[in-house]
């Protein structure tokens, strides 16, 4: 029965395909992209696919709209079961290794030419650096972000703190805190959303590790390591934060908006959240009328900064299609993270340029005296010292494993000591790993 | 008997006519229970583009790891607390709906009305009810006592408005199955109940629960089909089975382990322990039913 039906649909399908060949003589190659930007931005990647399509008339890109970063993903695995996968599929930096595993992509600078690739070091080195692997530019970043401080010189002013000097460091954040919450300034000091993201970022700018075998960078990852010092360290200062009632937590995990409502209805003096809320934060700031100051991500006393992981994601090509429609895909690929388009990007959705090309038009324009928000956001992404901490962890279950970190969080905030929680969390993230890898070999 | 039809004569015809529905029950209903009974021997990777034979192998971890005897613990507690509340309030209200003389038709429409809610509906208002920040009901405490608990944050909070949202959702229903076992008591039972001069209480205890009784039954095995398989939403919209796994329910964590983890073997494990459930209670449904419909006093 099913063999008919199938029969049925390749004569069906082998019917309209020789007439639509023998209608448009000329060929266009059709490449479609599967994307996970919701919101407003699907009518403002509509666009830019629009222009590539009038410009490159010998190519038809269609971009659609998957959902969320999870189903694309399984929604190209299933595509791909049924020989059907897109040739560009947007994934989100925790899923590169899961998505290496599948071996349904390939790299990007695979077969590419040398002009070509030298274009490519024109990628923000720590942003190319989290998706070069194996040596080989695996996949193009598209919507890069990290965490920076967000605070509010009104409060700071009122709690008799300097609006111009952000707190930079663990002990910095704590005494501003106090001093916000006893000079009755605001309810809280600081918030920020309970997510494993900002766990793992505190790793890196401690120049820690999140797994054995540098990151999962030098050979598949093995081991976790959260219960390092780097982690405790990190658990503990926010812990106390917690418990002196300077941190205000909005209830729940993965709460962006939670955390961000906290802070822009002035409950809260300081929030830290992604570079790409910039936007957002400089228009509620104008919006609620308070003035809005941003600095680093904080770090550890006494420590150097490494800085950060430049995650967000980026976009993979699938293999197994023919040379004229991957040599279309590259194209478009490459059109779509082009100087222009990444000032264009940055301005429409705050998200940041990748390229070190864009950056310097951004700054020529004279973007960052209009809208002094976005330094902080700059500097701290190209500071960043390119090594293995900051590559980012390469971890097969990711998704997962950020879980066992917010919950083990959540434990800590909610009386669990902090070596006990972290120690069940890494024996948790062990086993998912282990099993991951059981299960690819 | 020898009244003949052509069907019964001809059963390549009935079973012609059988053909759709029989087709539709093998693509969408044994075809994948099959698959995922084949699933859950398996270690499967990337949804299926890789699989392995691993025996027992997910069964021994669902049953053996802590992470999976917290869901355990918290579907049983969920299950408790959602089943014997919802009946029990859905009781009361029946007996309190039963016992008004006028306006009966306007409390029975508001008290069923949460029913014809969807549970995602449910699930959105307890959300911005209980919300930290913006809800209602920390808002009031917040006015009378000064206070304002993290209700989504502590483990046992957070159970108790899932729970909460659970019960709401559903007591509508258990209200009015109520309500018509009520109203279809033998009236001389009650009657001689009231001439012996039974008082409120002993009237309940000894006339109204065992004639109920056999609704009782029913209901609680409907209750229980809902508080394991229908709530999905509920966790989903207010609490993603936080903190810390404290409301991680079965329905949720399969979900969360096929979709969101990948870990597609485990998850059918999964499924494939709730089916038996399903299977088990429906069996015991069927047969409760049948004796729910002859009352009992008067067989």
């Amino acid at each position: 029965m099913v063999k008919w039906a199938r029969a049925a649909c390749s004569i069906v399908l082998g019917l309209v395909m020789a007439g639509s060949a023998l209608a448009a003589a000329p060929k266009k190659v059709e490449v479609t992209f599967w994307h996970a930007m919701g919101g407003g931005n699907i009518a403002f990647i509509e666009r830019m696919v629009a222009d590539f399509n009038f410009t490159h008339p010998q190519i038809e890109v269609k971009a659609e709209y998957k959902g969320s970063y999870r189903d694309t993903l399984n929604a190209t695995i299933l595509a791909h079961r049924q020989k059907k996968s897109p040739h560009m599929v947007h994934i989100f930096e925790v899923g590169t290794q899961m998505a290496l595993d599948s071996g349904i992509f390939t790299p990007f600078a695979q077969g590419l030419e040398a002009s070509a690739l030298r274009d490519l070091e024109d990628y923000i080195p720590p942003v190319a650096n989290y998706y070069t692997i194996n040596g080989q530019f695996n996949s193009i970043p598209w919507n890069s972000s990290n965490p920076v401080l967000y605070y509010n010189k009104d409060i700071f002013r009122k709690a008799g703190l300097d609006p111009e000097n952000p707190p930079k460091t663990y002990g910095e954040i704590m005494k501003a805190a106090e001093q916000i919450v006893r000079s009755k300034a605001a309810v809280k000091g600081i918030t920020w959303p309970l997510h494993s993201w900002f766990v793992e970022q505190w790793i890196s700018m401690q120049g820690a590790l999140l797994a054995n075998n540098e990151n999962g960078r030098a050979g598949r990852a093995t081991e976790t390591h959260l219960d390092s010092p780097a982690m405790m360290r990190t658990a503990t200062w926010w812990k106390e934060l917690y418990d002196k009632g300077l941190y205000a937590y909005s209830g729940k995990p993965e709460d962006w908006d939670g955390a961000n409502k906290l802070f822009v209805s002035g409950q809260t003096g300081m929030l830290i959240t992604s570079t790409s809320d910039v936007t957002f934060h400089q228009a509620a700031a104008f919006e609620n009328g308070y003035a809005l100051g941003t600095g680093p991500l904080p770090a550890p006393d006494g420590m150097e900064r490494n800085g950060v992981v430049v995650g967000g994601a980026s976009i993979w090509m699938t293999r197994d299609k023919s040379p004229e429609e991957m040599e279309a895909a590259r194209t478009f690929l490459l059109w779509l993270t082009n100087t222009e388009n990444g000032v264009r990007w940055h301005k429409g959705t705050g998200y940041f340029p990748v390229r070190t090309s864009s950056c310097d038009v951004v700054k020529n324009q004279g973007w960052f005296e209009k809208n002094p928000a976005y330094t902080a956001a700059f500097e701290q992404l190209l500071s960043t010292r390119v090594n293995r901490a900051s590559q980012g962890a390469l971890l097969g279950p990711f998704p997962e494993i950020r879980t066992i970190i917010t919950d083990a969080m959540q434990q800590i905030l909610s009386g669990t000591p902090v070596e006990k929680a972290l120690k069940e969390a890494d024996t948790r993230a062990d086993k998912a790993l282990q099993d991951y890898n059981r299960s690819v070999k | 008997m020898n009244i003949s039809t052509p069907f019964s004569s001809n059963r390549w015809l009935g079973l012609l006519f059988l053909l759709p529905t029989l087709l539709i029950l093998v693509m969408f209903l044994y075809g994948p229970i099959l698959e995922t009974l084949r699933l859950s021997f398996h270690q499967v990777a990337f949804l299926g583009l890789r699989e392995e034979f691993c025996g027992l192998g997910n069964y021994r971890d669902l049953f053996f790891e802590p992470g999976y005897r917290r869901m355990f613990q918290a579907t049983l507690i969920f299950t408790f607390f959602t089943v014997t509340g919802g009946m029990g309030l859905g009781l009361l209200l029946a007996l309190l709906v039963h016992g008004v003389k006028g306006g009966r038709g306007f409390y029975r429409l508001f008290l069923i009305w949460p029913y014809a809610l969807s549970p995602a509906v449910a699930g959105v208002i307890f959300l911005f009810l209980f919300s930290n920040q913006v809800g209602l009901v920390n808002a009031g405490l917040d006015a009378l006592f000064g206070r304002h608990p993290d209700w989504l944050a502590s483990p046992a909070l957070a159970m108790t408005v899932v729970v909460g949202a659970a019960i709401w959702k559903n007591i509508g229903y258990n209200l009015i199955f109520y309500l018509a076992a009520l109203s279809s008591l033998p009236r001389d039972v009650l009657e001689a109940a009231r001439m012996d001069g039974a008082g409120h209480v002993m009237r309940l205890l000894r006339v109204f629960l065992p004639l109920l009784a056999p609704m009782t039954l029913f209901l609680l095995v409907v209750n229980l089909m809902y508080a394991v398989f229908d709530v999905f939403p509920v966790v989903d919209l207010i609490t993603k089975g936080g903190p810390s796994d404290a409301t991680l329910l079965m329905i949720y964590s399969l979900y969360r382990d096929g979709f969101e983890f990948l870990k597609t073997g485990s998850a059918a494990a999964q499924s494939v322990l709730l089916l038996g459930a399903v299977a088990f209670l429906t069996l015991v449904k069927f047969r409760t039913y049948g004796r729910g419909i002859h009352y009992g006093g008067r067989q």
